[in-house]
């Protein structure tokens, strides 16, 4: 525990994911802490499907914070990601007022109560330790960003009739991107850096038996291997972590010892790690045995 | 003799300086981030302190990549065997580089040597010789005085320059944007967003007195820019950068160069230091013998900008098409890119295109194959770059 801000040390906080079954090096470990300890916004890139999003989810878990999570999406916009008045509400107000002859000022309507809260004021208003999880900032608009710089580097959010809100706990933020578009500079330099790879092959064994311990060491240990090798393919999607584990799990249920010999039954499962046409069409069963074998390419002897 | 070390702020100001020479991002108030936590972490356990300086300090891909060889250059030089100095200037190894080339160039005969024997490119000489020869590479022996806009890449101008620039700008404005299947507000949109009209007339008790209108979203092409810089390339790399950090400024271009690997330089591209070619050197140290174009195709289409790759990419080979990958590996390495829906034109410093098995093979999957040796040739491919 770090005495001056109350927050657990890298390592403690490392061993604290562990136990939420999300198995994070050291780097990652001290960049999320940093986020904490300096009070400043993470953003994690890295492919779809290498635990960017997990992070936030377990660092909620760890923390006993409360998870608010922004989707982003194109067109997405102030009144989806921040706030947005309730004109119902505040159009029903004055019919009241009206029929029961009251006067109604217009500070009244334009109160917190008729303030409906989006996930980025939800973040700034909780009361408690918060994680916000900006996911999939990539696929916002420019605007949006701009929008976003005030929100991550003084944790406040402006509202022209109300003033500017502060938050009352600093949450935890953590952006995600998956590098569809080059996100601005500004954006950049209000946050801490993590670029997520694919995990090593032991890391990835490791998570898969953390969160399958029932399967058996030896399919994990071949089922990781042969994943591994399949994300040097070239592939339209490479698979990710989540992907391993629906793998494994499909395996485990069909063939709890080791990877089947027969490759008709073992295509058929593969429709966990392969995503689309192309890739399914590319891994023919003669692929698939090399994969499983560990060889790259068509030896030379097999050409002939 | 003063041995007492220097302050670790010290030393972090110049750690600083040394980030900002490899295009990072790197300011005070980093630098005060940084400080801070050397002192919640001590400075002993360099390993970790690496590990949180890291976050700080890097704010993309790129700088995450370069990072680990930096920060042991300027901490841990002792675990270094390395090739490069803090300038950014290479040892001698070089010169072996250049003692083999120079066997290779006596080998072959017709290789492009006497400028890459005589200096290297970004010493800004004016002798006439070499402008001369340089000629001779670009022109290819077209046999008529060179106007000044023909004239060598060595030899620039404030009105080359301004003339590169100019055409950057031209070809920037003529890479159409496409339009895509989602609709955006746009105040002059020709089609009514009913969903956003609804919304917006519930500020006005129901009524649509604020309709929102939509157009389709267009988005301008993404230009890659991967420049062989390796040394049979090395009297033509400076020009190509050149045009290549011309066209990171106006088209926000992503710039790549590559040898047996391969580096992104966008960042350096953008910067208006005289001095960006000198840091270009310190980036792709390490860069050996040999042109891998496939393997660093390969990489740049599975791992640099595997997310950004769509139809809507270009991608500008510069290259003089000399492969020492397996002449096939070219081929699919190019597929791999068209499979993505990019479009590749191909630019050789000498007036005909490529000509290795490699290229031959790759011929279909080039869109177009454009000569590159002075902004006359640029000016002339101009119109085909769109």
């Amino acid at each position: 525990m770090d005495a001056a801000t109350g927050l657990p040390s890298a390592q403690a906080l490392r061993e604290r994911l562990q136990g939420a079954a999300y198995l994070a090096d050291e780097a990652l470990a001290t960049s999320a802490w940093l986020a904490g300890t300096l009070e400043r916004p993470l953003l994690l890139e890295g492919d779809a499907g290498v635990g960017k999003t997990a992070l936030a989810s377990a660092l909620a878990q760890v923390q006993s914070a409360r998870l608010v999570r922004l989707q982003c999406h194109e067109g997405l916009d102030l009144a989806q990601a921040a706030y947005e008045w309730n004109y119902g509400r505040q159009l029903m107000a004055i019919r009241l007022a009206e029929a029961s002859e009251q006067r109604l000022a217009e500070a009244d309507l334009f109160s917190r109560s008729y303030l409906m809260e989006r996930p980025l004021l939800q973040a700034i208003s909780s009361e408690g330790p918060c994680v916000l999880l900006i996911d999939e900032i990539d696929r916002a608009d420019e605007a949006f960003e701009a929008f976003l710089l005030e929100v991550l580097s003084e944790y406040q959010i402006t509202v022209p009739e109300l003033g500017t809100l502060r938050a009352r706990q600093i949450p935890l933020v953590l952006l995600t991107s998956n590098g569809t578009r080059e996100l601005s500079d500004a954006l950049r330099r209000r946050c801490l850096y993590h670029y997520l790879d694919y995990p090593t092959l032991a890391r990835e064994i490791a998570i898969v038996k953390a969160a399958l311990p029932q399967a058996d060491t030896a399919l994990v240990e071949e089922a990781v291997q042969f994943v591994q090798r399949l994300r040097r393919e070239d592939l339209a999607k490479t698979p990710g972590i989540a992907e391993t584990l629906d793998w494994v799990r499909a395996l485990h249920r069909l063939h709890p010892q080791a990877l089947p010999e027969d490759m008709g039954a073992l295509l058929l499962t593969l429709g966990c790690l392969l995503k689309t046409r192309e890739d399914r069409f590319m891994l023919t069963p003669e692929r698939t045995r090399q994969l499983i074998e560990g060889r790259r390419s068509v030896g030379v002897a097999e050409k002939g | 003799m003063n041995t007492t070390p220097l302050p670790l702020s010290e030393r972090l100001a110049g750690f600083a300086a040394l980030l900002r020479e490899h295009g990072m991002r790197v300011g005070p108030a980093e630098q005060r981030d940084m400080l801070a936590t050397s002192l919640h972490l001590g400075s002993l356990d360099m390993d970790r302190l690496a590990g949180a300086w890291r976050a700080i300090a890097c704010s993309n891909a790129r700088d995450w990549r370069q990072w680990p060889a930096v920060f042991e250059q300027y901490w841990l030089p002792h675990r270094i065997k390395g090739t490069v100095k803090v300038s950014g200037q290479t040892r001698p190894r070089r010169d072996l580089r250049s003692q083999l080339q120079q066997m290779h160039e006596g080998m072959d005969g017709d290789a492009p040597s006497g400028q890459a024997a005589s200096g290297s490119a970004d010493q800004g000489s004016s002798d006439e010789t070499q402008a001369t020869q340089a000629r001779a590479q670009g022109g290819a022996g077209r046999g008529q005085p060179d106007a000044l806009h023909e004239r060598s890449a060595q030899m620039w101008m404030p009105q080359d320059l301004h003339a590169l620039q100019l055409l950057a700008r031209q070809i920037q404005r003529q890479l159409q944007s496409l339009p895509t299947r989602r609709w955006q507000l746009h105040a002059r949109g020709r089609r009514l967003n009913l969903r956003a009209t609804l919304r917006r007339s519930v500020a006005h008790g129901g009524l649509p007195l604020a309709p929102a209108w939509q157009q389709p979203r267009t988005e301008p092409p993404r230009l890659f820019i991967l420049v062989d810089v390796s040394r049979s390339m090395e009297s033509h790399a400076a020009f190509f950068l050149r045009v290549a950090r011309a066209m990171a400024q106006a088209a926000d271009a992503r710039v790549f160069v590559f040898h047996v690997n391969l580096a992104e330089v966008t960042p350096l591209m953008r910067s208006d230091s005289a001095t960006v070619q000198e840091k270009i050197n310190a980036v792709t140290a390490g860069f050996g013998a040999g042109t891998r174009i496939a393997h660093n195709l390969m990489e740049f289409a599975r791992r640099h900008a595997r997310a950004q790759l769509g139809r809507q990419a270009r991608v500008w080979l510069l290259s003089d098409g000399f492969d020492t990958d397996a002449p096939e590996e070219l081929a699919q390495a190019l597929q791999t890119l068209r499979g993505h829906g990019a479009r590749i034109t191909w630019f050789h410093p000498t007036r005909q295109a490529p000509a290795s098995l490699a290229v031959r093979q790759a011929r279909a999957l080039v869109e177009r194959f454009h000569p590159l040796a002075s902004l006359a040739d640029l000016a002339r491919a101009r119109p085909y770059l769109h």
